[in-house]
This record gives structure tokens, sequence and C-alpha cells, in this order.
């Protein structure tokens, strides 16, 4: 009898361990297939707003009595959206990066080019002449700073602007080290912020990008003698030197790097204004904010951010969904943008920086604060958007070596030659 | 009745098979045979075209040398935690069938592991690596803990092991428990009075008779240290510098995230193709091994 019971408890445990490894997705919520009726089903790809996009939804729908539901994946856009097109169950409304509007754009997105925003947003994406992409946000990438640790330890007031050459900014990160704090930097080791967002600069800060990549694949480019590359990597050595996990550098866990930034245990680290959304959670100094990446160049890119539009809304255009589904989903989109709800919504509930003209932004938190009053002041540089697929992980992996000292710069230009030469051209 | 018939004969076979058939058919063979079909197309994985392409997936297959790297790495891996597996699991199980005190309660135990998913799994060791051994290796100094063991090439594929062991030692003990328990008390008895010691038992006579176990244990773990996921995309993510990437992710990185769905599949296939012909070729060995009472 014993054994019976043993045998069964045994045979339960290995059907729950069955059980437990089917359940392990990412995905929130049931697939979208309740798209009946009126409902719009919208994808949202920033975790970060997702509890407050389902709270504007409900709310949304009790108002205008359309159903609006909210969805999530964790799992790369592009791969979610084969799936539900695989399936021929799309989103109403799909929430994604600025490549996949051009990829997808010309087959799935529906043209927008008649609608009342367009006319407020220079942000928008434009696919064989049709606005197809709708701007959600503007999001730039700078060294964040937090300015109450600097001026607690140099004792007057920080100015950015004073810091723009790699010379003055190792010379307050020597007086920052004299004055106490040890290791005054630090650096994401994931491959998506080391390619795709540091190592972009290069390619974004030449003077003229798209000649620049084209000479990367047809192997022409001198990475190694490329004045951009060796100033953007000037500056890498520099955070490298004062990284706080200098001795793992690739073992650093962003989470904790940046609650070391919010609490001031170290004073600089290069990201985006999306990093808020981490740094919030813990008990951020009063001063924080981004400013361009230091370098000794003379072409002024030391004066700007780099960014513009990084999610786009676009709606599908496919037989899927009825003719008052797609007004509903464009009704939608218009209402965020001109009704003062939608407005704060955005700017205050999802903290964004808005990429209308027409809507005010006050209420952003300290690093947005930055990045709109270097879109206001037109010093934003441009996205550069169209990176082949597996770039950010190819090139992302050859920086890590370096970043762990198992490659010199040479060795690392000729890594990232290497990839672009044996890479199919992106075509857009 | 005549039971000879043709007619007789399927609806028989449909009445006792025919859901398994086709539940069997459109989970398996059909997907199967599709996938089969875009390694011939240059499908991105989401168009609705798919254009014929040939064989050129095959082609870029062979050429993409991140691939037979990944899958080189997945070997080694392999070889490695099938054999610390079954040893860790035979010498549990031999512990927890000799008699300890709470054997129960060690068996349940040790199984618990396998109960916790890949995915959970590999956070809660990914803790244990980058923070507990790192402020324990500081603290009390100790050069080889002091830095993250995930942040070098070999720590990375040394913790994944680590953790395959731990996740799938205790399930492997319970088929060698069963295969323990098997072996009749009477050729044990014959063997201690004719002056076997302990070990002599153990090696010449219930290792002997548990060759199925073995078989068993060793199929599921080459299966599932081949088509390993879960726990290298939460334990390492491929970090550091893509050098932990093993086949499966290589095969889902190439199909979905990079968008060449038709190479992702070919490389799929040849993964399969590796996996099952090791998987087979044990079981066609063991098999001949098998000996009764």
């Amino acid at each position: 009898m014993k054994k019976k019971i043993l045998s069964l408890v045994l045979a339960a445990a290995m059907a729950v361990s069955l059980a437990a490894c089917g359940g392990s997705s990412g995905d929130s919520g049931s697939s979208a297939s309740g798209a009946s009726g009126d409902t719009i089903t919208i994808f949202n790809t920033k975790s970060e707003i997702q509890d407050q996009f389902v709270e504007l939804a409900d709310r949304y729908s009790q108002e205008k009595g359309v159903k609006v539901e909210v969805y999530y994946s964790s799992d790369t856009v592009a791969a979610h959206l084969a799936s539900k097109y695989a399936a021929k169950d799309p989103y109403t409304i799909s929430m994604v990066d600025p490549k996949d509007v051009y990829s997808l754009g010309a087959e799935h997105a529906l043209d927008l080019s008649d609608q009342e925003w367009v006319k407020n947003t220079d942000y928008a994406i434009s696919v064989d002449g049709q606005v197809k992409g709708f701007p959600v946000c503007i999001e730039a990438r700078g060294l964040m700073y937090n300015a109450t640790a600097i001026e607690a330890i140099t004792g007057e007031e920080f100015k950015p602007e004073d810091y723009k050459t790699l010379d003055a900014f190792t010379a307050l990160l020597d007086k920052l080290v004299a004055g106490g704090m040890a290791a005054p930097v630090g650096i994401m080791k994931e491959d998506w912020s080391l390619a795709a967002h540091y190592f972009q600069e290069i390619y974004e800060k030449q003077d003229d990008p798209e000649a620049f990549i084209q000479s990367l694949y047809a192997g022409s480019a001198d990475l190694a003698n490329n004045k951009v590359f060796n100033e953007m990597m000037d500056t890498f050595d520099v955070l490298m030197k004062y990284n706080y996990a200098a001795d793992s550098p690739v073992a650093a866990e962003r989470e904790v790097s940046e609650q070391k930034l919010a609490e001031g245990e170290i004073a600089f680290m290069f990201g985006g204004n999306w990093d808020w959304s981490l740094i919030k959670d813990y008990e951020p100094s009063e001063k924080m904010g981004m400013m361009p990446v230091p370098e000794n160049s003379d072409n002024g890119s030391n004066d700007k951010l780099v960014g513009g539009g990084s999610k786009y809304f676009f709606i599908d255009s496919s037989e899927a969904f009825s003719a008052e589904q797609i007004q509903g989903a464009k009704d939608f989109l218009n209402w965020l943008v001109a009704d003062e709800a939608g407005n704060k919504f955005l700017t205050e509930d999802c903290a964004l920086v808005p990429a209308f003209s027409n809507i005010n932004a006050d209420a952003l938190d300290p690093l947005s604060l930055s990045v709109k009053n270097y879109a206001d002041a037109g010093k934003l540089i441009d996205n550069y958007n169209y990176d082949p697929d597996d770039h950010y992980s190819k090139v992302g992996a050859s920086m890590q070596k370096y970043l762990a000292g198992q490659i010199d710069r040479a060795g690392f230009a000729a890594e990232v030659e290497s990839y672009w030469s044996s890479t199919t051209p992106v075509e857009h | 009745m005549n039971t000879n018939t043709m007619s007789f004969k399927t609806k028989q076979f449909l009445m006792f098979a025919g859901v398994t058939t086709f539940i069997f058919c459109a989970v398996v063979i059909v997907p199967f045979v599709y996938g089969l079909y875009l390694t011939f197309t240059s499908w991105d994985g989401v168009s609705a075209t798919k254009p014929f392409v040939g064989m050129a997936n095959y082609a870029s297959t062979f050429a993409d040398a991140d691939f037979w790297k990944a899958l080189a790495r997945t070997a080694v891996y392999s070889v490695i935690s099938v054999i610390l597996v079954n040893v860790v699991a035979f010498i549990l199980a031999f512990l927890v069938t000799s008699g300890v005190k709470g054997q129960n309660f060690f068996r349940a135990g040790f199984f618990v592991p396998n109960l916790i998913g890949g995915i959970v799994l590999g956070y809660i060791w990914k803790f244990v690596f980058n923070r507990a051994l790192v402020a324990l290796g500081t603290s009390l100094s100790v050069g080889a803990l002091s830095t993250s063991w995930l942040a070098t090439t070999s720590g990375a594929m040394f913790c994944l092991i680590i953790v395959s062991v731990w996740q799938y030692a205790g399930y492997m003990m319970l088929i060698y428990v069963a295969g323990f328990m098997s072996v009749s008390n009477d050729v044990i008895e014959a063997a201690k009075i004719d002056g076997c010691t302990n070990m002599q038992t153990i090696v010449h006579i219930s290792v002997p008779l548990m060759v199925s176990s073995f078989v068993q244990c060793l199929f599921l773990t080459i299966t599932r240290c081949f088509m390993v996921y879960d726990v290298n995309l939460s334990l390492t993510k491929g970090e550091p510098f893509n050098s932990s990437v093993m086949a499966a992710m290589h095969v889902y990185n190439t199909a979905f995230t990079y968008k060449d769905y038709g190479t992702g599949q070919a490389e799929a296939l040849i993964l399969f193709i590796v996996c099952a012909v090791v998987g087979v070729l044990q079981v066609y060995i063991g098999k001949k091994a098998e000996v009764s009472a």
C-alpha cells in the first residue's frame, strides 16, 4: 500500500513537471483571437507601460464604448508578430520598432496619410510614400548622469556642457575619484546596449551614415583609421577604465548598475531615457539627466544626443478586421494626440517624450526632460534604422570581448569589418 | 463473424488507434513535413509569400560557421553532462535503495529540482553564480570565487553543466531506483552466499540486470542535452560574447531573431538528424547488452 501511494505521488510529480515545462513562455494575456465583433486589440512592446496601458484600455472602453484589449509579449517583436501572422491572427494595432515598420509596413500596414495627427509630427514613418508608422514616443541615447552625486564631491554646480570633450570629462572623473568615488562609471554589458546603442553612434555620427554603411558592406571602409570610430572608442576606453565592475565587466548586472547610478554610488552610465523605468524603482537622486557622449571631436557631434521616434504603432491592413474596427483603431490614435486625456496618458502615466508638437510635456521625468530639451533645440542626431537583424548580437559579442579585454581595438575593428562584409545588405 | 476482411481490420484499427494516429499526424507528421518544405524556401517568417530557393538554405547552413561551432559546443556539453548526470544519478539511486533512514524523503528531495521549470532554474542559479558565490568569495578572499564564473567562456559552460546535472540527476535517479528494485533479491542473496562483496554484487549482478535502466536514462539525457534551450536562455543567454550559444538557441536566433526562417529550419533539421542518430545508435547498442536473470 505504501509503495502504491509513493508511486502515485511520483507520477503526479512527473505530471506537474511536464506542466511546469510547458508553462514557462513569456506571454501575458491569452491569444488575441478574441478579436471578434468590434474589439480592438493592441500589441504593446514596452513592458514598463503595460500596467498603465491595460488600465487605459479599461477606461477607454467604458468611455467610448469601443472594446480595447492590450497584449504584451517579451518575445522579440518580429518573432512574435511572425507567429501571429502565420496564424492569421494579427493585432489591430501593433507597437513595433522603426525597422519593423519598414520591413512589415509594405505588406501589413494601413495607409494613414490622411489622418489628423500627421501634420503635428516630424517623426512619422512613410513606406513607399504612404504614412504607415505612428510615432509613440521619442527616445534618445547619451550619457546619464547623477548631478547630485557629482556636486556633493566637486562642491560646484554640474553643467554638462562644460564636459563636451573627453579631456574635460576625464579631468572630472579624476576629480571624482580623488574625492572618494572609487569608480564613477557603470557600463551595461548587454549586447543590445553595446552594439545597438553605443557602437551604433559610430555609424550615426558619420557625415553620411548611409554611405558609410554601404562601404562597410562593400568591405572598403577602414574602421581602424576612422575618425569617429577612434573618438568614440577613446571615450569607451575611459569609461572602461573608470568602470566600477572593471574586474569582471561582462558579469555586471543591469539592475545593479542602475541602482548604483540612481543612488549616486556611480555618477555616469551610457544609456537612454527608457532607463528611468528601472532607475525610478530605487531612490533616485533629485538632479539627474542626460548629456551627449563626451568626445574629443570638432564636428559638433559631442553637442547632441542620438535619437528620434523609437516605437511606432501601425494598423493592420489585412482582411481580419471590419471597417468599424479599423475606424476605431484610427480614432484611438487620434485620441492620443488630440485629446487631453490621451496626452496625459502618454506624458504622465507612461512618462514618454511625445513626438507631437501640440502635446504639452512638463511633467516628464528628469531623463526624458533632458531628451525633450535636446529635441526642442534641434540637437538630436537621427537614428540609423537599417541594421541587419543579427547586427546587435554579432557586433555585441565582439564588443563584449573588447570590454573584457580579450581583443584590442585593431582586432575589434577587424571583427566588425568582417561581420559587415560577410552580411547581405538590408534593402530599404 | 469473418474477422479476416479488410474492412474489419480497418475498423478495428480505427477503433483502437484511430484517435492517436490522427493526433500524432496532426502534431508531429504534418508540422515535420511542412517544416521540411520550408527549408526549401527563403521565407522570413512574416511575409505572405514563400519563394522557393531549392537547396540554398542547406548551402548557407553548411557555410554558417557559428552553427557548427554551436553544434560542437553542444556535443561537448552533452558528453560531459550525460556522464555526470548518470554517474551522480546512479550513486544517488544506490544510496537511497541501500536502506538508509528516511530514504523516501531523500528520494523526493533529490527529485525536486526537476519540478522547477528550466527558466526559473536558470534565474535562480544565475543569482547564485553572479551574486551569492561572488559575495562569498570576496568576503573569504577566495580568488576563484571573487569574480563571476558566468563572465568567462569556459566558466559559463561549466555553470551550464552544473545546473543540468542538478536538474536531471534526480529524475534519472528515479529510473535507476526502479532498476535497483527490479533486481530480484534471490540473485543478490545467492551472490552474497557465494561470497561477493557489496561492490562485486553491484558490478556483476545489479548492473547487468538493469541495463534497460541505463539505456533509458542515457537516451533521455542525450536527447535533452542536445536540445537544451531553457536553461541556456535564462542562465547565460549565450553570453559572454555568444560563447555559450547552444545549437537549439542558435536555431531559434537564426529563424526568429535574424529572420532567416528557411536556414533556421534547415539547421533544426540537421540538429534533429544528429540527435536521432546518436539516440538510436545508443539504444541499439544498449539493447544488445541487455541480459535476463
